[in-house]
């Protein structure tokens, strides 16, 4: 039975215990579908800023009567993501989603394990300049 | 509370880097050597600062970094009666391949004092709450909507079980399930009940069940 008036998200994520991308998990949300489709929540709070976790059609599809936290910043990375590569990812979300059910979020946290943190402050506080502004510039476009 | 018109809404996934001072804190506290009040103490002062960045950064959705947690899981071992926090080292004694263990530690590039165990030693119930606290706190800090964290209940049960010493609680894992998901959807109540906007459910351990090779292998998760 679910629990009604709060919105419930589930995240879902292919590991974030380290900075050292090719031991973490590869594959897309196919062969969770079926476990996901009957979940009563209201959002999904998915990876996508990697390329490990596939093609955003596979969960657009099949999901698309709930909310989706799109990850678009890997928060294991020192690079900041450009703007316009979170608006493309955004944007190539909008095939599936309504602008008020996409959420923009960091693909996973930045110190999921207190004694390893995948990130510094600095380059943290700098993600998530980058998706605030992302998020300006798609209001402003897609309202 | 969000507004359903509001669109392209910012947030992240929960946990932020810790500082020293924090982990410092935090060993100190789970060792006896410092009180649970100095420990909030300097928790608090770093969940400000990590409030006070994401209100910067111009974030619509706030959550308080989980400074407190020594991971997004094994946490509730500070909450959880019948539960003990182990580190992997300690672990190994019930694991039955020890050498198989150690290898997917080092495949993993998961070194055995980076992680420690939630595991589950008896009937399980909320000595406290999970999270309620964590979001009153929160709550005072921003005017704007916050979320919580909460581990979900695949990652518990396939964390907390470890057989040697769980069977002497519970039966099976679908026992010991039945008392997570009780634990969880009560916590979920008192949040919405408190006023809390956003409540998300961490469960990466998912993608492991089917997307790593040996789906039974159990991992540091």
């Amino acid at each position: 039975m679910g629990v009604e008036g709060i919105r419930i998200g589930v995240h879902i994520c292919r590991g974030n215990w380290s900075k050292q991308e090719d031991v973490l998990l590869s594959g897309d949300y196919a062969r969770l579908l079926p476990a996901l489709k009957p979940m009563r929540i209201s959002q999904f709070v998915l990876e996508y800023a990697t390329p490990r976790a596939g093609d955003i059609e596979v969960v657009g599809r099949a999901l698309s009567n709930r909310e989706l936290g799109l990850g678009v910043v890997n928060p294991r990375t020192d690079e900041v993501e450009p703007v316009e590569f979170i608006i493309a990812k955004a944007e190539k979300a909008l095939e599936f989603y309504r602008p008020e059910q996409l959420f923009l979020n960091t693909d996973c946290g930045f110190g999921c394990f207190a004694g390893r943190s995948v990130n510094v402050e600095e380059v943290a506080f700098r993600k998530l300049g980058a998706i605030v502004a992302a998020a300006r510039i798609l209001r402003r476009r897609h309202g | 509370m969000t507004n359903e018109h509001e669109t392209f809404l910012t947030t992240q996934v929960g946990s932020w880097p810790r500082s020293k001072l924090m982990l410092k804190t935090l060993r100190g506290y789970q060792k006896g050597a410092i009180s649970r009040r100095e420990f909030n103490t300097v928790a608090e002062e770093e969940i400000r600062r990590t409030v006070a960045l994401q209100e910067e950064a111009g974030l619509d959705i706030l959550v308080d970094g989980e400074h407190r947690r020594e991971s997004f899981y094994a946490f509730i071992t500070d909450k959880v009666a019948g539960t003990q926090l182990m580190s992997l080292a300690e672990m190994l004694d019930f694991v039955e391949d020890k050498a198989e263990f150690e290898e997917m530690l080092r495949t993993m590039d998961m070194p055995a004092s980076a992680v420690k165990n939630p595991t589950c030693t008896g009937k399980l119930t909320r000595r406290e709450p999970l999270a309620l606290d964590d979001y009153h706190f929160l709550r005072s800090l921003t005017r704007k909507p916050v979320k919580i964290t909460l581990p979900g209940p695949y990652l518990l049960t396939r964390s907390m079980w470890v057989g040697a010493l769980t069977r002497k609680a519970y039966r099976n894992h679908q026992k010991m399930a039945d008392d997570i998901v009780r634990i969880l959807r009560d916590e979920l109540i008192d949040l919405r009940d408190a006023g809390c906007d956003f409540v998300q459910f961490d469960e990466p351990v998912l993608t492991e069940v089917v997307m790593s090779e040996e789906c039974d292998r159990r991992t540091f998760m």
